[in-house]
């Protein structure tokens, strides 16, 4: 990716992260001291734009916004080291380190991407879980090039499920899908019922992605649930369930047939339809 | 009647102090960076106050509501210290760019030697190149000298007068700030020092121009809630609320605006206070459930 598309999607504040850039040149040390201004000199405004390819990466600009843009353009125009992102990130202040999040989608992937990753993990900021893994497809990218492991992946996303976030922010994460991350989130869905609280809505669809003991049960029961993102996300379940497995179409259609004329969401009637047939 | 505390330890304080805080009208509190009591050894664990004032300090005060602020700076107490303060004043030029840091202090004189004396105008040349005005703390010991001092470095240093908060200050000391153009700090301590009676009297002689109260509270024997006694008593005086609450809100503010990282739009509502954010995976909740809270 070059430098060159993040600097034109900067527009007018193009020519003051130039003279950063330039103090920078001169004195790399400079860049944990130029770091924490940039949001105040550059704005939380949103860059806008919708979805844009930047080599392998997927990003959503319309959640980006000028300073996570300035960032990455700082950054890769340095071409930062691991050492150099690590201290800024160990020492940043809560902004700081969304926009290094941020900053993950237009550098390659390495062993950065997995200890930040890490770190995300750990600290468990809303803030940070949402700028590492929601509106682009970071995520989805540095668990198919084995950056971090499908264990590492799986408590992120349990993590995500956790705090409710949702899932159509993180691009392509089906992909990711597997019958651990299944189970795991299948037990945090029953622990939650037990004690009366609700479900997150995403666990429907994720749950037919890769099935596991219980799901098929869950999935038509969120059919009949009050809750229209849920019985969209079971419907959507179901759908990704059957072309995994072409013999459960009977049974599926059968479940989809009955339901279809109770239900009142022309969203989920939809999806229904394509269920209740071959 | 909305108040914003300028000069707070919360790091010595309990979530009690803040809900107490919250209750009373604190919308936003600044937290000077000082000395701990006792001495530090090292840098790092300089580093390490420092990174607590801009992120778990914050994420407390956010849990009450309470917007938080800091000034960043080398104590003149700790100034003291030649195996420490060459390297501590090393490592502040990247904390006084964070987004929460608004002036430079605590620093000034302490003890009055020639050391802090040094480490005071470095530090206003700090502020200078980072644009932000400054918090100093004046001795309590030997206090108009001291005041004297640091007025003289401020003018040595050709710093502006308008963007030096000279705290600590009493019924003695106002005599020779009043017509320096600086601002005027008054620390309200529950047994010592300056009292709220004493405040009022300043207030009902001189006015409010240019003036500050706060509580100072630490890890002594202190009282985070001596801003809304004091405004209490104000009242009682017959103070205007309008005065009063210029004094203990819009003043700060007023202040600490000059580092152009603060305006009253800003703080308009309360901070964001989730309890089911966490910060470094840690909450102020102790495992309590925050549906219940």
């Amino acid at each position: 990716m070059s430098t060159a598309e993040l600097r034109a999607l900067l527009g007018p504040a193009a020519e003051q992260a130039d003279e950063i850039l330039a103090t920078l040149r001169t004195n790399r040390s400079r860049l944990p001291v130029a770091f924490p201004g940039l949001p105040r000199r550059f704005g939380k405004a949103v860059v806008g734009g919708g979805q844009r390819l930047f080599g392998e990466a997927t990003v959503d600009l319309d959640a980006f916004r000028t300073c996570d843009l300035v960032a990455a353009y700082l950054v890769t125009s340095l071409d930062a080291t691991e050492e150099e992102v690590l201290d800024v990130f160990a020492h940043g202040d809560i902004e700081e380190r969304a926009m290094l999040f941020r900053c993950l989608n237009f550098m390659p992937l390495s062993s950065t991407t997995s200890r930040l990753f890490g770190e995300a993990l750990r600290t468990n900021i809303v803030l940070h879980l949402e700028a590492a893994m929601c509106d682009s497809d970071l995520l989805a990218r540095t668990l198919k090039s084995g950056t971090i492991d499908a264990d590492t992946g799986n408590r992120l996303l349990l993590k995500f499920a956790f705090i409710g976030m949702d899932l159509t922010r993180a691009l392509n994460i089906e992909s990711h899908a597997n019958a651990t991350l299944s189970t795991m989130l299948q037990d945090l869905a029953t622990e939650r019922e037990a004690a009366g609280r609700s479900v997150w809505k995403h666990t429907y669809r994720m749950l037919g992605h890769a099935v596991c003991p219980g799901a098929l049960g869950r999935l038509i029961g969120g059919l009949e649930h009050g809750d229209d993102g849920v019985r969209h996300a079971a419907a959507d379940g179901l759908l990704a369930m059957r072309n995994n497995d072409s013999k459960l179409q009977p049974l599926l259609a059968q479940f989809a047939q009955e339901r279809l004329p109770r239900e009142p969401r022309k969203t989920v009637r939809e999806l229904l339809q394509q269920l209740a047939t071959n | 009647m909305l108040i914003f505390e300028p000069h707070i330890h919360m790091f010595s304080r309990v979530t009690d102090d803040y809900e107490q805080l919250s209750l009373a009208g604190v919308r936003a509190l600044l937290e000077p960076a000082f000395w701990l009591g006792q001495n530090r050894t090292s840098v790092g664990t300089f580093i390490d106050y420092y990174e607590t004032l801009i992120g778990w300090e914050r994420h407390r005060a956010q849990q009450f509501g309470i917007h938080h602020f800091c000034t960043m700076g080398l104590n003149p107490r700790e100034a003291n210290d030649n195996s420490i303060n060459r390297d501590v004043l090393a490592i502040l030029p990247r904390y006084c760019e964070k987004d929460s840091c608004i002036g430079v202090g605590e620093i000034g004189l302490d003890d009055q030697t020639k050391t802090e004396e040094i480490m005071m105008s470095e530090q206003l040349e700090l502020a200078r190149n980072h644009d932000l005005p400054v918090l100093v703390h004046t001795p309590h010991r030997d206090k108009m000298k001291g005041f004297q001092r640091c007025i003289a470095i401020v003018k040595e240093a050709n710093f502006p007068m308008e963007r030096v908060l000279l705290d600590h200050g009493n019924e003695e000391t106002i005599k020779i700030t009043r017509d320096l153009g600086c601002w005027s700090g008054f620390s309200i301590y529950p047994n010592t020092k300056m009292d709220p009676a004493r405040m009022v009297s300043i207030v009902l002689e001189y006015g409010i121009e240019r003036f500050v109260i706060n509580s100072a509270a630490d890890w002594g024997v202190s009282d985070p809630m001596m801003v809304p006694r004091t405004c209490v008593k104000l009242e009682q005086a017959g103070v205007p609320r309008e005065k009063v609450e210029q004094l203990v809100w819009n003043n700060p503010i007023d202040f600490f605006a000059q580092s152009g990282r603060i305006n009253a739009e800003m703080l308009a509502q309360p901070a964001s206070a989730n309890l089911r954010e966490t910060f470094d995976g840690n909450s102020v909740l102790r495992g309590q459930d925050p549906d219940k809270m």
